[in-house]
């Protein structure tokens, strides 16, 4: 894992103890609090409906057991014992108090974590495939690139005032398990025919109240000019980018509004004129930073493991665990796996500080201390023996974290909505838990198989509703919680953006609506054909009328 | 009806206005059935720059029992999350949370409005 240096460590401190200094002249009323607002907001502190929020980035979804550690005594002693991983790779904490943020930005400092950049118009926490690093599909390790973007964005000083926020997300597998196709810029990682490593640039994808994915501006970049080739990006969105609506301010809305092509143009013309030299890494700083994210010592062990398939075989339960949340790993007798947060009934994204604790215990043991989350907000642990999976299972299991649904219909995504969140118009966490609580049945989930819900509580879709098979927007109609269906959204390779199912629904029928639409899919499906797949053979039309087939339930 | 609301600067509790102090609990919440009187506590409240964030009026109305925020939003702030009941006022319990709880209908408050608009463009 990259370890912060000395002018990393100092910077941290710097602005913490800067911070300390503000908080104490906001609290003295020598500042107002429309003064004081910017400040707390570009150190991740926000106020919602109970208390202030505090955001924490975690840099490309990685984390150790003392990161995990520091975090789990942070929400035990300043919050209420809980933490909230987001769809950014982020850890929320709730109910904060702002006489207490100065503390926390020190105790976060020790161990290399902030809040620097988790809001405000700049470049924020860059996410990388939370796979980086043990998986076989990948050419490279994209968090070695995360880490470059990482230092080059933080306290950019031409960045740090964009028309809007800006999100990057860096893939380098064939499989697309960072949402690239929904960042401001994606980035993959692929090998030109060549053999050479070069970069495919996608650049205005997003979702929110219009929702796009990203053209291809560039299919090959070369990597060693990235950090020139962003800032060029950067540079036309800071020149042309809309400051007049912020509706209309992020770079999408710029790149729809001139066409890829002409986008593309410019931002190479713009590439072309500047000094490449003077902004790309320098050989030596990016074999720095690729030390840091340097392969493990695996074993040498056999791909098959007895252990593991004894236990297989076994027990129900452990093969049910193995078959959804063990993923292959690209060195034999290792894999890696899913730690599920959606425990059918509970909050998804939530993990308590005493469940942080474990995991972390368990990281150490079993993972080479590392541990990742994932914009699914689940955690997962990315080098583990097969051999040790069932003392894993078991562990895990005790402590409510071994829920077997990774990627099934109760595996939802939700944003925290209107019980927290001061933009939102309606409720997301109840919505997710109606919904799996319907499907906790183990052998009924996997029966479904694969489909993804998404669940935001306003256009802004934090919950990502636009990509989920099933998205689920929640609304405000006539002062009432309605919920807006859409089917057939992707946030994967397949990318896709949902389709409107009809009219809103009011939250007392949305979980049997998601019952009807099973159904339907059920009925429908051929062969091996997933949700996704029956939905775009099928089109809308026998889903629609399942759920609407009762004209006086709509509203 | 209104009642007077704002987030307490220190530690972001939820507060509710009763003749110029400051109460947790939106059951001990001065109600004012007068505009002219509710904006002139209102006008004090923003000088309290040391105490507050964002003081606001809301909607209020009777219900069975006693009176509520006429919003959902106004209800939730005064009760706490619906994903975690040990969590937020309703932890209390009592009488006041049973009549919050009971009451019905959701309106998008009044008070809020201009405050959401604010907070979008600096949020995110």
């Amino acid at each position: 894992m990259y370890r912060y240096d000395e002018i990393d460590r100092e910077m941290l401190a710097d602005r913490a103890a800067e911070f300390r200094a503000q908080c104490a002249r906001r609290l003295a009323g020598e500042i107002t609090e429309d003064q004081f607002k910017p400040i707390r907001l570009m150190n991740g502190l926000y106020l919602q409906l109970h208390a202030y929020m505090l955001r924490i980035a975690i840099p490309y979804g990685t984390l150790d057991a003392a990161k995990l550690r520091k975090l789990a005594h942070i929400a035990r002693t300043y919050d209420r014992g809980y933490g909230h991983f987001t769809t950014r790779t982020n850890l929320q904490l709730h109910w904060i108090k702002l006489r207490d943020a100065p503390d926390i930005l020190d105790e976060l400092a020790q161990v290399g974590l902030h809040t620097i950049q988790t809001s405000g118009n700049c470049i924020r926490n860059i996410t990388a495939d939370p796979h980086a690093g043990a998986t076989a599909d990948e050419v490279d390790d994209p968090r070695v690139w995360a880490e470059a973007i990482r230092q080059w964005s933080t306290f950019h000083p031409e960045f740090s005032f964009l028309p809007r926020k800006f999100k990057i997300a860096v893939t380098a597998a064939a499989k697309d398990r960072a949402a690239v196709k929904v960042y401001d810029i994606g980035l993959r990682l692929h090998r030109t025919e060549e053999g050479e490593l070069s970069f495919e640039v996608l650049v205005g994808g997003g979702l929110g109240r219009t929702p796009y994915l990203g053209p291809t501006i560039r299919e090959h970049l070369p990597v060693r000019h990235l950090l020139s080739y962003l800032q060029a990006i950067l540079r036309v969105f800071n020149r042309h980018g809309r400051r007049d609506n912020i509706w209309k301010a992020r770079i999408k809305v710029l790149v729809a509004a001139l066409g890829a092509e002409e986008f593309a143009r410019q931002v190479e013309a713009e590439w072309e004129a500047s000094d490449k030299a003077g902004v790309d890494l320098p050989d030596t700083e990016l074999a720095r930073i690729r030390a840091a994210f340097a392969p493990r010592a695996f074993a040498s062990l056999p791909a098959v493991s007895s252990i593991f398939e004894a236990a297989r075989s076994e027990d129900r339960a452990f093969a049910r665990f193995a078959r959804n949340n063990v993923k292959p790993h690209k060195i034999p007798g290792y894999a890696l796996v899913d730690i599920s947060l959606k425990e059918p009934g509970e909050t998804p994204g939530d993990c308590s500080a005493d469940q942080m604790d474990l995991i972390a215990d368990l990281a150490q043991r079993y993972s080479q201390d590392e541990v990742r989350n994932t914009y699914e907000q689940n955690l997962l642990l990315p080098h583990v023996k097969l051999d040790d999976v069932p003392a894993l299972w078991r562990a895990l299991a005790g402590a409510g974290l071994a829920t077997p649904n990774i990627g099934l219909v109760s595996d939802i995504i939700a944003c925290p909505g209107l019980d927290y969140c001061a933009l939102a118009n309606a409720r997301a966490i109840p919505i997710a838990q109606d919904i799996a609580r319907r499907f906790a049945d183990p052998e009924l989930a996997e029966r479904v198989g694969e489909l993804k819900i998404k669940i935001s509580g306003c256009i802004n879709a934090c919950g990502h509703h636009h990509v989920g098979n099933i998205g689920i927007l929640g609304v405000d109609k006539k002062g009432e919680e309605f919920y807006q269906l859409t089917l057939g959204g992707s946030g994967d390779d397949d990318a896709s953006i949902g389709q409107s199912l009809g009219p809103a629904l009011p939250a007392g029928r949305v979980g049997e609506a998601v019952d009807q639409l099973v159904e339907v899919y059920l009925r429908e499906r051929e062969g091996p054909e997933r949700f996704l797949d029956t939905f775009r053979r099928t089109g809308l039309t026998p889903f629609k009328e399942a759920v609407y087939a009762d004209a006086h339930q709509v509203a | 009806m209104k009642a007077l609301t704002a987030n307490r600067l220190a530690d972001g509790e939820v507060v509710f206005w009763n003749a110029a102090v400051w109460v947790e609990r939106f059951g001990e919440a001065e109600l004012f059935a007068d505009e002219a009187v509710a904006e002139g506590a209102e006008a004090r409240a923003k000088a309290q720059v040391t105490m507050l964030v964002e003081p606001y009026l809301i909607d209020v109305e009777p219900v069975a029992g006693g009176f509520a925020p006429v919003s959902y939003r106004e209800r939730l702030r005064a009760l706490g999350p619906t994903n975690k009941l040990d969590h937020g006022k309703q932890a209390l319990g009592g009488a006041e949370m049973d009549i919050l709880n009971q009451a019905h209908g959701a309106a998008r408050s009044t008070g809020r409005v201009n405050l959401i608009k604010r907070a979008t463009a600096a949020s995110g």
